[in-house]
Parts: C-alpha cells; sequence; structure tokens
C-alpha cells in the first residue's frame, strides 16, 4: 500500500510532532486520505469532473507554490505520479529527483494538495480513469513569475 | 409531385364565373382523388417495405450462428466443470458514483462490422447478437454509425451514491441444460432528485443461452462481445475476467418496476476512452478494469431459441421526458477478489 501523504506534510511534521502524534496523524491521513493540509491558498485549483477530466489539463506553478485539486464530481478519483500505481508508461512522468505522489481515492467533494519543491514537468493521472483522466503541472523556479 | 394547381391547359375552358367555379370544384376533386392515390401507393410501399424488412429481421434470426453450438450443449445433463476447479470471486463498489449509458448511435468498427461491401456481424436479433446492414449508415464506401440508438454508445451521465456487491462461483464449464454456477447480485445508485435505482439477480441463471453461449450462467477469463459472437458487437472485443446472465428484478425506491429481466454483469478490462467514449477495439485498455451492468431492452421468446425487444421499466426519466428503456451501467471503483475453489 502505498503512503497517501501529501509531500508538504510529510516535510514538516517532524518539526513540531512527537512520534504518537505522528501514528495518530498517519492513521489519520490513511483514513481520510484527501483533506487539504496547508494553511497557504493554493496557487491553483483544478477540478475533477463527472466526464472525467481534470478542469485544467496544463498549469504552471513556481517551485513552493501548493496546487489543491477537488473532486467536484460525483464519481471517485485520484491525483496519482507514481509508477506503482500507473499502468500505462504515457500515464505520468516526473521530472529527476521529484517525489512521487498519490491521493488515495477521493470521494465526491473532498480535496487533495501537493506543494511542489521540484522544477520540471509532472504529468499525473486518476488511477480508476487512467485510460482518459490525466493532465500536467508544469513547476518553474522560483521567482520566474 | 404532387401539383398544387391544374395545368394552364385546362383554364381556357372555364371562361366565365360559373364555369370558373365548376372549373375550381373539378380542380379539388381532382387534387383529392391524386392525394388519395399518392397515400394509397405510399401506405402499400411502406407496407411492402415493413413486410419485407420483417422478412429479412427474421431470416437474419435464424441465420444465427450459435444456433448449432446450442444445441449440441443445451439439453446436457451432467455438463463439465470448469479445467482446474471451480473459481469464486468478489466484486465489489463500497461508494462513489456510477456512470450511466444513454441511448446513442454506436459508431461501427471495421473490425467488427467488416465493410459494406464484406459485412460482418450481422447475423441473430438484431442488438442482440447482430447488427442488420439496413440499419448500418455508410460514408465513403465504410460503414460509420448505427442507424438509431441502443445501449451501446459514447453518452453517458454521472449518478451518485453507487455500490455493488457481486459474489459468484464458476463451476459450471459449457451451456447445458443445468449448472452449479451460482451468483449474488446486488446494485444500486441514486440520481440527483434522491430517487433510488437498483437491480438484484439472480433467481435463476442462464445455464444455457437462447442466441449465444452463457457457460452455465457465469463465464471466467473469456472473450466477449465485438468479434466473439458472445453477445452484442455494439459492445468492442474485451476480455472478461467474469460475467453473468440470470433472471433478475429492477427496482426504484425498493419497489420492483420490472420483472423478471435478463440481467447481465461483467468485470472486464477497460473499454472507454477520453470523454468516456466507448472504446473501438484498437482502443481498449487491457491494464485497468471496469465493471459493466446491463438490464436490456430485449427478453428470450418463451419456447424460442431467440430474443424479442422488450423496453424495461426503469423508472428513470430521460431529459426529453420519455422513460430510459435499459439499464447499462458502469462501476469503476472496484475491490475484487478471487480464488480457485468453492
Amino acid at each position: 500500500m502505498s503512503l497517501l501523504w501529501p509531500t508538504r506534510i510529510g516535510r514538516l511534521a517532524p518539526q513540531f510532532l512527537g512520534s504518537a502524534g505522528l501514528l495518530v496523524l498517519w492513521m489519520g491521513a490513511l483514513a481520510t486520505p484527501a483533506v487539504a493540509q496547508t494553511s497557504e491558498e493554493p496557487a491553483v485549483t483544478i477540478g475533477m469532473t463527472n466526464t472525467l477530466s481534470f478542469t485544467k489539463d496544463t498549469v504552471r506553478v513556481e517551485v513552493g507554490e501548493t496546487v489543491r485539486w477537488e473532486n467536484s464530481s460525483v464519481i471517485v478519483h485520484t491525483v496519482t505520479a507514481d509508477s506503482e500505481e500507473a499502468t500505462m508508461e504515457e500515464s505520468m512522468r516526473l521530472p529527476e529527483g521529484a517525489a512521487p505522489f498519490h491521493s488515495g481515492n477521493l470521494a465526491p467533494d473532498e480535496t487533495f494538495e501537493y506543494t511542489f519543491e521540484t522544477p520540471g514537468r509532472y504529468r499525473y493521472f486518476c488511477v480508476p480513469h487512467e485510460a482518459a483522466m490525466r493532465a500536467t503541472v508544469i513547476v518553474e523556479p522560483a521567482g520566474k513569475g | 409531385m404532387i401539383r398544387t394547381s391544374l395545368p394552364t391547359r385546362f383554364l381556357p375552358f372555364f371562361s366565365n364565373a360559373s364555369q370558373r367555379n365548376e372549373g375550381r370544384r373539378l380542380r379539388t376533386g381532382l387534387l383529392v382523388v391524386a392525394a388519395a392515390v399518392l397515400a394509397v401507393l405510399l401506405a402499400n410501399t411502406t407496407q411492402a417495405q415493413d413486410k419485407n424488412m420483417k422478412k429479412m429481421l427474421m431470416q437474419l434470426q435464424e441465420m444465427n450462428q450459435a444456433d448449432g453450438y446450442l444445441e449440441a450443449h443445451r439439453d446436457v445433463e451432467n455438463p463439465p466443470e470448469l479445467l482446474g476447479g471451480p473459481l469464486s470471486f468478489a466484486v465489489e463498489q463500497n461508494s462513489g458514483g456510477v456512470l450511466v449509458g444513454l441511448p446513442d448511435q454506436r459508431e461501427l468498427d471495421s473490425d467488427v462490422f467488416g465493410t459494406p461491401e464484406m459485412p460482418l456481424a450481422f447475423t441473430g436479433t438484431p442488438g442482440v447478437t447482430g447488427v442488420p446492414v439496413p440499419f448500418r449508415e455508410v460514408e465513403n464506401g465504410q460503414f460509420t454509425q448505427l442507424d438509431r440508438p441502443t445501449p451501446f454508445g459514447n453518452k453517458s451521465t454521472a449518478m451518485p451514491s453507487g455500490s455493488m456487491m457481486l459474489k459468484a462461483q464458476d463451476v459450471t464449464a459449457t451451456d447445458a441444460a443445468t449448472t452449479e454456477d451460482q451468483v449474488k447480485f446486488k446494485a444500486s445508485w441514486e440520481d440527483k432528485q434522491g430517487n433510488t435505482y437498483a437491480v438484484r439477480c439472480c433467481e435463476m441463471l442462464s445455464a444455457a443461452g437462447p442466441e449465444f453461449p452463457t457457460f452455465g450462467g457465469v463465464v471466467t477469463n473469456h472473450l466477449l462481445h465485438g468479434f466473439s459472437g458472445v453477445g452484442t458487437p455494439l459492445m468492442p472485443t474485451e476480455y472478461t475476467y467474469a460475467a453473468f446472465w440470470g433472471m433478475g428484478a429492477v427496482l426504484k425506491n425498493g419497489e420492483v418496476v420490472d420483472k423478471p429481466r435478463v440481467v447481465h454483469g461483467m468485470l472486464t478490462e477497460y473499454v472507454r476512452t477520453e470523454g468516456y467514449e466507448l472504446a473501438s477495439d484498437s482502443e481498449v485498455t487491457p491494464t485497468r478494469k471496469h465493471f459493466h451492468l446491463m438490464v436490456a431492452p430485449f427478453m428470450p421468446v418463451k419456447g424460442e431459441h431467440k430474443f424479442e425487444h422488450n423496453n424495461v421499466s426503469t423508472g428513470f426519466q430521460l431529459p426529453n421526458g420519455k422513460e430510459l428503456p435499459f439499464w447499462h451501467v458502469m462501476f469503476e471503483n472496484l475491490n475484487i477478489e478471487s480464488q480457485r475453489g468453492e
């Protein structure tokens, strides 16, 4: 089973949580894998639709910025860039050195956020709809915009 | 062509008012007679066309290619077991939505339907095992799409609160008079107004298919649809991990609205593409799975080995005010388990 964990929380958690707190938070992440975890406003919000698509095919953000995905459909979706979850080579691509991410199942109205720390082009997909539902995030160096 | 006035060569005969009135009456009379004759001719032509079409459809049903195979199997009292022994499996969707197929004209794949010069897949009951050539639209020497809507197309709508549970055993290998296959199936979903729709199965399994093999009611690890000859060619040829056919019930808000109905479910490789369009054979995604529920607008004809058209009472109203005459529902957020043995 892959860890259902937004990168930002994975990076910050040891700074303010003891091991017990970590365990509780980790279990909580398993039970509700797709709750917004950041205090910053996301740079971009992307919807996930009943017609099996992400509402923005390609978005551009800067390093350190957060993207939020909202499941605005009645269908379960995921936001995934993890080779362990992909069955088709063209479904995903990560920049060199970038960590994989996977939201887990997002029920209707649930959200998922991910903060991008490595520049480059991220191709991601929805696990149950891998054949049809893919999109791209392009991460540029900070300060470029 | 119908003329709306008499030719000018008649006019000199009606020179005064009385004669003009007579002329008008005569013209009116002639027009009425002409219209009546035309109507009779058209009706006769339409009747003749209908008669020819019915005759052709009956011939196509009689030409069903699976008849010989089914004849050899349907009376077998002790059918063989599956090679390697029984296979048990469970497929579940606990929550989330479903995608419901709506009536649409299916694009025709030349790999399945051939060409106008060399057509394929045209015998059997239209829509069940074949598609008559006159029902196919042609452009630039190729079949393009069906000329009428069916449950198999690109149109769909998402509906919330979908769940399904299938527990089954594939024991009997072939079509036969009896079966040891077993199926417990229930599925439900809702519309925007909060109405709940459900399908349950199976009070009886299709031990032998009327028009195509059903392998005792449950089949595992087999090709279905498309060019396979098992089920409608309007679905693409798809590797099917498990499928069943049986008699079940259709419910709305907990009340049975149609029973008995032929219920067909199958766990297959993924046969939808971008925009949730129904794939052609070359567009199928072998590495993903989804589950299809079909309550088709057909029923077997009692005492005969064929189907006839029969709309399902679903209770679900389409935007045009008509009732959706079938259920074609896809579940895509699945938990799947299987094991050898009962």
